[in-house]
């Protein structure tokens, strides 16, 4: 082994350089908050119906009174962020009150991030069952409904609302399970432009609301006192054959606010997209944290309060409880086709935020799984990767089958999945309100922020604003578990069933990864680095990077070998260790950057060295998206070329795309190289990343040939050069597409796009060529760039 | 006094006394909040 790999110890044992800093593409706080209200503002769509159905007509009170209650949980967070950079539950959690809570507090999490899932999926079903049934209403009270399907239906004919929501729901569940289990990329772009949309929406919505309240007039609800709310069968659970709910005042004010606490679901992802924020972190957070605490008081709580106040009680709790926002819509001021057009963009909007949440519980719940499963407290076996598309299918498969099967058992019944959320969210906040105030004593390193008021007596720290934040919540939470008797049972079945096989998998595991790491000790010598620099890899500039990530799939790297002198060129096989978005609370020990499954693929790749006889060196790195990692560490290593397998969801064209999009998110000054994506059949297609000499078509070098011979002829321009006309033709380029001729030129360019077929509208990366297999691939496959022989440039 | 009444009133005094100090919070990160929004350093993060 040690012939085919750089170890400069001269042991037996294949050297792999980690690398500790994680390699991250860092977001704005727009995008970050764009990312948070995907998850967070959904629940404007669900939660009031659910709580006015619990506690009756002062629902919205408590609605407000959470989201309001919601700004001082994100000091909590904000803190948390000050003193880890993956400040999320489990680490929190871990730090203050040791594993096995920690272990408590993730299967509450994770029970919080499965029933996000169908509560959304559900509500979305229920808005779009709702549309369809008043269409028709509508359609059948304009006598537009044939009579013989009026007969057939026995009136008018309507789509059972549950039902459709069910159905709705499984379709979509199983649409982000093939999508997750093909590998989907999570987008800030795309959670930017759903809030974009939804953005829209709310500023009509509250601007129709606001006319129409105007106009018509409209009552507060009453005030949540104890006369004013009326519990319903189900909504004091164990107490519902008690008095004591009745016989307190204050008691009825939490019970109200347990019922409306899963409002602010979804405040968890503060901490997770903390990582990725842009220079200056913390102040970008509060940015972050302003801008979604603000948001969803005016959506989620506004609305809740516009809804109670506009739409008629009898209607709004018999029609319009599961979807209140569409009842919304329905009784502003205006002709009733407007309201209808309205109605079906709030159902769009819908659609889109609830479905995002759909991907974002299934995401979020394989981030978490993921990183338990790399702490040592999950089988190994969850996370074998798809053999096609390199996904940890088994983990995305145990969540989706949870989630089918909550959608089934719950039959489309919101309240029901709305309680139980309930128990998810308030409990994972409870964790960690409750552990960041035992850190406030047990912990000494760096905090940048502190939860306001402080109290200093006597030499000793009261964290008065921390404490009542945390006592806020513990109450409500040990109120929640007498009145949702559903939620109790089910939230503490799944969190003793997932605690159990938590503490199971790590025993086993314990032993196991002692084990493991004996051969691994005995294979592998493993070299801690800071960050990916060429001297720690022990590697000469302009070598070639080939990254791995499935160990069926090490195609590339035999191809790269066959045609490298590594006496000439050294070969640096990189995997990224992906920490997905919903994982970022979470940190990565070396162990977890190397795992057993790291260990094999890096054993195959060393095989593959071994049977072609060649050196590679080994690089692990950690990396929130792996083109982002490919990208920085051919940057840091000074590659000349970076050769890659062809993806299993990408052409070689969207491939060299994200590479280069990756390229040009580095800072300068920053190096180019070559892309060559080699294919299963052997063809290699081979793109130049970032700033290059275009091929040129041969009329415009005739043309520039022309134009130097005219002007050699002028006085004085005797010694001008083929590169001067070009930059003097640029220059002017510039200077009228900046200014002046801006929109002719873009006309232009669009005419020779037309004239000459269709214009490539990626142009980050250009290919070069496309080298074909078999005998012509003698001549032209000349192996990776920067090899002797090379024709990549 | 059962104990149901006993922990009623403790959770009840916790909730109060918590919401008291979690307005203080708010007016104090509120506070706060107006001048991280007016300083527009670092804007270009945007």
């Amino acid at each position: 082994m040690s012939s085919t790999t750089n170890s400069p110890t001269g042991s037996n044992r294949v050297r792999i350089v980690v690398a500790t800093s994680v390699m991250l593409t860092f977001i704005s706080y727009w995008r970050a908050a764009a990312i948070i209200l995907n998850d967070l503002g959904s629940s404007a769509f669900y939660a009031c119906g659910i709580a006015e159905q619990a506690i009756g007509k002062s629902a919205p009170w408590f609605v407000l009174g959470v989201m309001l209650f919601a700004f001082a949980v994100r000091a909590v967070y904000v803190e948390s962020c000050s003193m880890f950079v993956r400040g999320g539950v489990y680490r929190v959690v871990k730090e203050a009150l040791g594993g096995t809570l920690a272990k408590i507090s993730v299967s509450a999490l994770m029970f919080d991030y499965i029933l996000t899932g169908p509560v959304s999926a559900v509500s979305a079903g229920q808005y779009i069952a709702g549309l369809i049934n008043d269409t028709i209403a509508i359609a059948d009270a304009h006598g537009w409904v044939p009579v013989a399907i009026h007969r057939l239906f026995h009136g008018t004919p309507q789509v059972g609302v549950n039902t459709t929501a069910v159905l709705f729901a499984l379709a979509v569940t199983l649409y982000y399970w093939r999508a997750n289990i093909r590998g989907i990329e999570e987008s800030s772009e795309k959670a930017l432009w759903i809030m974009q949309i939804t953005t829209v929406m709310v500023v009509l919505l509250l601007g129709w609301s606001f006319f129409t309240l105007a106009k018509v007039g409209g009552h507060l609800p009453p005030f949540p006192t104890l006369a004013n709310i009326h519990y319903s069968s189900e909504s004091l659970g164990f107490w519902k054959h008690s008095k004591l709910p009745h016989m307190f005042g204050v008691l009825g004010l939490i019970i109200g606010f347990g019922h409306s606490v899963l409002a602010m679901s979804g405040e968890e992802s503060l901490a997770q997209v903390y990582r990725e924020l842009a220079h200056p972190k913390l102040k970008n957070l509060k940015r972050t944290a302003i801008v979604i605490g603000v948001y969803s008081f005016l959506f989620t709580g506004l609305v809740s309060l516009l809804a109670v106040m506009l739409i008629p009680d009898d209607v709004r709790t018999r029609v319009y409880s599961d979807n209140l926002i569409a009842g919304l819509a329905m009784h502003m001021v205006g002709p009733e086709v407007l309201r209808l057009a309205f109605r079906a963009f709030v159902v769009v909007v819908g659609f889109l935020i609830l479905s995002g949440a759909v991907n974002t519980a299934i995401v979020g719940s394989n981030g978490v799984l993921n990183r338990v499963s790399e702490d040592g407290v999950l089988a190994d076996w969850f996370r074998r990767p798809h053999k096609k598309f390199g996904t940890t299918y088994r983990i995305v498969n145990l969540i989706v089958v949870l989630q089918l099967f909550t959608i089934i058992v719950s039959w489309g019944n919101i309240y029901t999945l709305g309680e139980a959320y309930a128990f998810g969210v308030v409990w994972s906040f409870v964790f960690k309100a409750v552990s960041m105030l035992v850190l406030r004593y047990r912990y000494k390193g760096e905090r940048n922020w502190k939860v306001p008021p402080n109290l200093h007596l006597f030499g000793v720290e009261i964290p008065i604003g921390l404490a009542s934040i945390a006592m806020v919540l513990l109450s409500t939470a040990i109120v929640n578990l007498f009145t949702k008797s559903v939620a109790t049972v089910s939230g503490i079945i799944f969190s003793v069933v997932f605690f159990t096989i938590f503490s199971v998998s790590e025993k086993v595991n314990q032993r196991k990864h002692a084990h493991n790491l004996a051969n691994m000790t005995e294979q592998f010598q493993l070299q801690l680095a800071e960050s990916v620099e060429r001297e720690s890899v022990g590697i000469r500039a302009g070598n070639v990077l080939v990254p791995v990530r499935d160990y069926n799939t090490l195609t590339h790297l035999r191809w790269v070998l066959e045609h490298t002198d590594t006496h000439e060129q050294d070969v640096v096989v990189m995997t990224a260790r992906i920490s997905q978005f919903g994982a970022a609370a979470y940190s990565l020990s070396t162990e977890q950057m190397f795992s057993d499954y790291e260990q094999t693929l890096f054993t195959r790749a060393v095989s593959v060295a071994e049977s072609v006889g060649k050196k590679i060196s080994l690089l692990v790195v950690p990396a929130r998206d792996s083109w982002s990692a490919i990208a920085q560490t051919a940057h840091n290593l000074e590659s000349s070329g970076v050769v890659t397998g062809l993806s299993s969801k990408m052409t070689t064209a969207e491939q060299a795309f994200a590479l280069g999009s990756a390229w040009e998110a580095i800072p300068e000054p920053k190096r180019q190289f070559v892309l060559q994506i080699v294919q299963t059949d052997g063809i290699v297609d081979t793109f130049r990343i970032g700033p290059h000499t275009p091929t040129m078509k041969n009329e415009d070098v005739v043309l520039l040939h022309r134009l130097w011979l005219n002007l050699t002829r002028e006085p004085g321009l005797e010694n001008v050069h083929h590169h001067d006309i070009l930059t003097e033709a640029l220059t002017r380029f510039a200077r009228d597409y900046g200014a002046r001729d801006r929109e002719e030129i873009v006309k232009e360019l669009k005419r020779h796009g037309a004239d000459g077929g269709p214009t490539p509208v990626r142009r980050i990366a250009d290919q070069i060529d496309t080298v074909q297999p078999g005998p012509a691939r003698a001549e032209r496959d000349d192996g990776p760039p920067g090899s002797k022989g090379s024709g990549a440039d | 006094m059962s104990f149901s009444v006993l922990l009623i009133k403790i959770l009840e005094y916790m909730f109060v006394a918590g919401w008291a100090g979690s307005v203080i919070v708010l007016l104090l990160t509120g506070y706060e909040d107006v001048g991280t929004l007016l300083d527009k350093e670092d804007e270009a993060s945007k």
